[in-house]
């Protein structure tokens, strides 16, 4: 663990710009997303979780595809520079290595480049990411419900913990650890501008103290073991029509979702000229499923509800062995008509009807 | 890496016009360049997805067999925006391809075995591409019978060639329409009705069943009913589709997505889902 004062920040992000595209937490119009940054003076560095999910860093809300015109089709240009991301939640860094699973991998056919999507892993597969500690988690969090917690390093390349003064940065990947190796290797960091310290007792004591601190501040979760089992059973069941009957399917849960990956593909252009995009879309909209022959497999609000929920906390188990979900809440903080995802899965692991398993 | 959001592209070799209406077309399609024709390996009913720039892609299952080399055949019923655009081609355009995607009929399965083929309206176009890569392999398979229907006679696809069929004698052909109609030699019945009153022996055959989902929903029974296990009994399943490689999220009937884990599943498969195909 490496320790870099507060006073260095800027050098430390000015550096880092350098190598890299530095994407972080920036406030602007009282909203708050991951943006470009050049220096620390942007970063709203307090920020517990941004109103945009980080997802947009890699799979943006719209993105092209490829241009064309009468010559034929130009694909888009890969970025010089890899991404760093600086101070991704826990809940959001384990939220794209589950979009990695899913745009990065082939699950049909392993190694298949065919079945991999190459927009994202051009962006994920070299970027660096900085896992930021949750010091005071609130209200709207459960990612302790799916195996996550406020100081959770998984899949962080540096878990980075603010102690106020100093931020204490923890190596985790191999990538990670080489890149605090250049830091602390004193030729690299003069190169860099921004010295590290070795990290003292009383850093590694303090980073405990921060750690144990949040956990207690978060309630007990309830076992969610067998929930994907149990969605299965009650497929059937009216439990549906209850569980979603003020939900108006505006689709505002799967805009800010960090795992909501479903996107529709447009051409946007005239006269022989323009580009295929794809852009953000949700299975909350009836459109989603719509065929041309009018048919639609789920033609219900209560479908679509159902399919959101199943998708995250059952078919994604089946496919990916675990959830579609880290429990950051941004779903429970923007839904107009206060759906509180955690309510219905507590409704659905005490519903003992019909069909109950 | 390859990226599998460009298509490739194809040049409009034939149109050929399957109804009265002018609703069915058939386009057959070859690659302008020979490289990506040496790529393209596919088996029968896979599909790819159709590109025209500027208007949008749609999927449509392959009706051309991969015995037929040099060309891909696809049948378009025109339905929708993207389906319009496409009975606006003449022959000579360009067009973009993105496959093959999906799985395949069990055509190694089936081998040594007995095959029932049911079909319905204008769903017939991977069961052509099945029938011919069978007929390319008929030492490969026992009995094959086709069961197909229609609306009315003018609905049937490929008619010239189910002409041909009938005259073979290593194939039975069962055509049937949903009224009778004058001149009208074959059957008369809807499609499930057909398949209860011809009965199909269950003795070491496979059926594959493909059409509209009413058609399907209505059959499936009546292939219990004659004891088919599910287990040998396939259907090829349609959805609202986009990316085609499970990314976009929008094929899946539970967690099997149309796209990759499918089109073609055993009624076996689709047992173990809780959403309705």
């Amino acid at each position: 663990m490496v320790r870099l004062e507060k006073g260095k920040f800027d050098d430390f992000i000015r550096s880092l710009a350098e190598d890299y595209i530095v994407y972080a937490a920036v406030t602007a119009g009282g909203k708050s997303s991951f943006k470009v940054v050049a220096s620390a003076g942007e970063i709203d560095e307090g920020r517990l979780l941004t109103d945009r999910s980080p997802k947009e860093i890699f799979f943006p809300h719209s993105e092209v595809l490829f241009e064309y015109d009468g010559d034929g089709i130009r694909e888009t240009k890969k970025a010089a520079k890899p991404i760093a991301v600086w101070g991704l939640r826990g809940c959001d860094v384990k939220s794209l290595a589950m979009l990695d699973k899913v745009f990065g991998t082939a699950r049909q056919m392993p190694d298949n480049e065919m079945f991999e999507d190459p927009y994202w892993k051009r962006k994920y597969d070299n970027s660096l990411i900085f896992g930021l500690a949750c010091n005071e988690p609130r209200s709207t969090c459960f990612c302790n419900w799916l195996g996550g917690g406020p100081h959770s390093e998984d899949a962080s390349d540096i878990f980075v913990i603010d102690t106020g003064e100093a931020f204490l940065m923890q190596p985790v990947s191999d990538k990670g650890k080489a890149f605090i190796g250049k830091m602390t290797d004193a030729a690299g960091a003069s190169a860099a501008g921004a010295s590290v310290a070795k990290a003292s007792g009383a850093d590694e004591k303090k980073a405990a103290e921060l750690a144990s601190g949040a956990r207690a501040m978060m309630a007990e979760p309830p076992a969610l073991d067998g929930l994907d089992e149990k969605l299965k059973g009650i497929f059937h069941e009216d439990i549906w029509e209850e569980m979603s009957a003020k939900c108006v399917n505006c689709g505002a849960c799967a805009f800010v979702c960090s795992t909501c990956h479903c996107f529709d593909v447009q051409d946007e252009g005239k006269g022989g000229k323009g580009k295929r995009i794809r852009i953000w879309d949700s299975c909350m909209f009836p459109i989603f499923t719509r065929e041309a022959s009018g048919h639609n497999p789920r033609h219900l609000s209560s479908d679509r509800f159902k399919q959101r929920v199943m998708h995250k906390y059952s078919y994604f188990v089946d496919n990916y062995g675990e959830s579609l979900c880290t429990g950051c809440g941004r779903c429970v903080i923007v839904c107009p008509v206060g759906v509180d995802i955690r309510e219905v899965i507590k409704r659905v692991l005490s519903f003992e009807g019909k069909g109950a398993r | 890496m390859s990226n599998t959001y460009i298509p490739v592209n194809m040049r409009v070799e034939t149109i050929a016009v399957e109804d009265k209406e002018k609703a069915l077309r058939t386009f057959d399609l070859v690659f302008v360049d020979e490289a990506d024709g040496k790529r393209f390996t596919y088996m029968p009913g896979q599909f790819c997805e159709f590109s025209l720039l500027g208007k949008g892609e749609s999927p449509f299952g392959i009706a051309s067999s991969p015995t037929e080399a040099g060309i891909l055949r696809f049948t378009v019923n025109r339905t929708g925006s993207v389906t319009n655009e496409i009975h606006y081609l003449r022959e000579g355009d360009t067009v973009g391809i993105r496959g093959p995607l999906g799985n395949w009929y069990p055509v190694e399965k089936f081998k040594g075995g007995n095959v029932v083929i049911i079909g319905g309206g204008f769903a017939f176009t991977t069961l052509r591409s099945l029938i011919v890569y069978m007929l390319e392999h008929r030492q490969d398979y026992g009995d094959l019978t086709v069961i197909y229907g229609a609306r009315n006679p003018d609905l049937f696809l490929y008619k010239d060639e189910l002409a041909q069929w009938q005259k073979r004698d290593d194939l039975t052909l069962h055509l049937t329409i949903d009224k009778p109609v004058e001149g009208w030699t074959g059957m008369t019945g809807f499609v499930p009705a057909v398949v209860r009153e011809l009965a199909p022996s269950t003795e070491n055959a496979w059926v594959v069943v493909c059409g509209p989902p009413i058609m399907i929903k209505f059959t499936l029974p009546v292939l219990t009913e004659l004891k088919f296990p599910d287990s040998r009994v396939y259907t090829s399943l349609e959805r609202r589709m986009k990316c085609g490689i499970g990314k976009c999220g929008r094929c899946n009937i539970g967690s099997k997505y149309i796209c990759i884990d499918g089109p073609v599943f055993s009624m076996e498969e689709l047992g173990e889902i809780p959403e309705t195909p």
